[in-house]
């Protein structure tokens, strides 16, 4: 068992990405996330994400990542860009 | 996952006055598998394989047809827990931390895919990294050195409904095994300062090689005579399992090539 992040409870913004280079985007990403989460989208806000820019970024990361590990991930659409993002089409 | 592969087995209750014989089936792919629930042993040799078909209604109401596709259907280990913080601060939390017992030690977390639907509900599709800190038996037994399973995980908000839904299924070690569960956060009915979180699992075996691997395994190294162990619950719609099977053994001894 690795000792690095804690056995349940552990942050998740502070955890590590599947790939090694991509773990400042994703913390990056992931602080905007909470803030919009928690400030705008559970009080009824759920448009205008403000992250659309960073999770680019780091989505592009995961992806070489992913595909670099041969991670067996099926059925989304993400490889190919191919799904709307209503939150940022407005 | 392929259910018609699949034998799936409910994982026994540890309970002393616990579980009844299983009887094998007829071996349709070559070996087939139950769970032992490893407490006292019987020397009937006959075991039932208890198949569960998988259900396509939920055990729990509630919308998403696509998680409980992701899920599975057949709900074997259930618990309630009840936090004294309203469904805001659990959700919030919820999202940033991962207190989940049924993934013992998640290393990585990643957002494959994010977006919010017509309805307003958030959809996030999450990749975790998990060790399993498999004892080194265990390890031996699956076939595997690799300790670093993926789980893929699909998840709901819908904050109008107030309603968190979770499903996560392991997308590594498919071929031995079959981690599934679901989690769903409401707040609770009659206290508005308190949430309800629901979770159900199901673990499938997909039980060739694992199952052929353990009897040899078990036989070499227990006893030259391979006893059939079984215990078995019946189950019932509101049984609930504590799952402790963590070996499965076949009714007549196959070795791996």
């Amino acid at each position: 068992m690795t000792s690095e992040s804690a056995a349940t409870a552990a942050d998740v913004d502070a955890m590590n990405s599947v790939g090694e280079a991509c773990t400042d985007m994703k913390r990056e990403y992931d602080q905007c996330f909470n803030r919009w989460f928690a400030e705008k989208f559970l009080k009824g806000d759920g448009s205008g994400d403000p992250c659309t820019d960073l999770f680019k970024r780091y989505q592009q990361c995961v992806q070489k990542a992913i595909k670099e590990k041969e991670i067996p991930i099926e059925g989304l659409e993400f490889m190919g860009h191919g799904k709307e993002k209503p939150e940022s089409s407005s | 996952m392929n259910p018609a592969h699949i034998r799936k087995v409910a994982l026994c209750a540890h309970r002393p006055h616990g579980c009844g014989p299983v009887r094998s089936p007829r071996r349709s792919h070559g070996t087939t598998a139950h769970v032992m629930c490893g407490l006292s042993a019987e020397s009937r040799p006959a075991h039932r394989v208890l198949t569960l078909r998988p259900r396509t209604e939920r055990s729990i109401p509630g919308p998403g047809a696509s998680l409980a596709a992701l899920c599975g259907a057949m709900r074997v280990w259930s618990s309630e827990h009840v936090f004294g913080h309203p469904w805001d601060t659990v959700i919030k939390a919820a999202m940033r931390k991962y207190p989940n017992p049924m993934n013992p030690c998640v290393v990585g977390v990643d957002v494959l895919e994010r977006s919010v639907d017509g309805r307003g509900r958030l959809h996030s599709h999450r990749l975790l990294s998990t060790e399993w800190g498999l004892p080194s038996l265990v390890r031996a037994i699956l076939g595997t050195s690799r300790t670093l399973t993926y789980i893929r995980e699909h998840s709901v908000v819908d904050p109008v409904e107030k309603k968190m839904e979770l499903c996560s299924t392991n997308i590594t070690l498919t071929n031995l095994v079959s981690v599934s569960e679901r989690l769903v956060y409401t707040p609770h009915p009659e206290d508005p300062g308190k949430t309800v979180l629901t979770q159900e699992a199901v673990i499938t075996v997909k039980g060739v090689s694992l199952g052929s691997y353990l009897e040899s395994l078990m036989a070499n190294t227990i006893s030259s005579n391979a006893k059939k162990l079984s215990r078995w619950k019946p189950l019932g719609p509101t049984e609930l399992f504590l799952p402790v099977a963590t070996i499965v053994q076949q009714s007549e001894p196959q070795f791996l090539p």
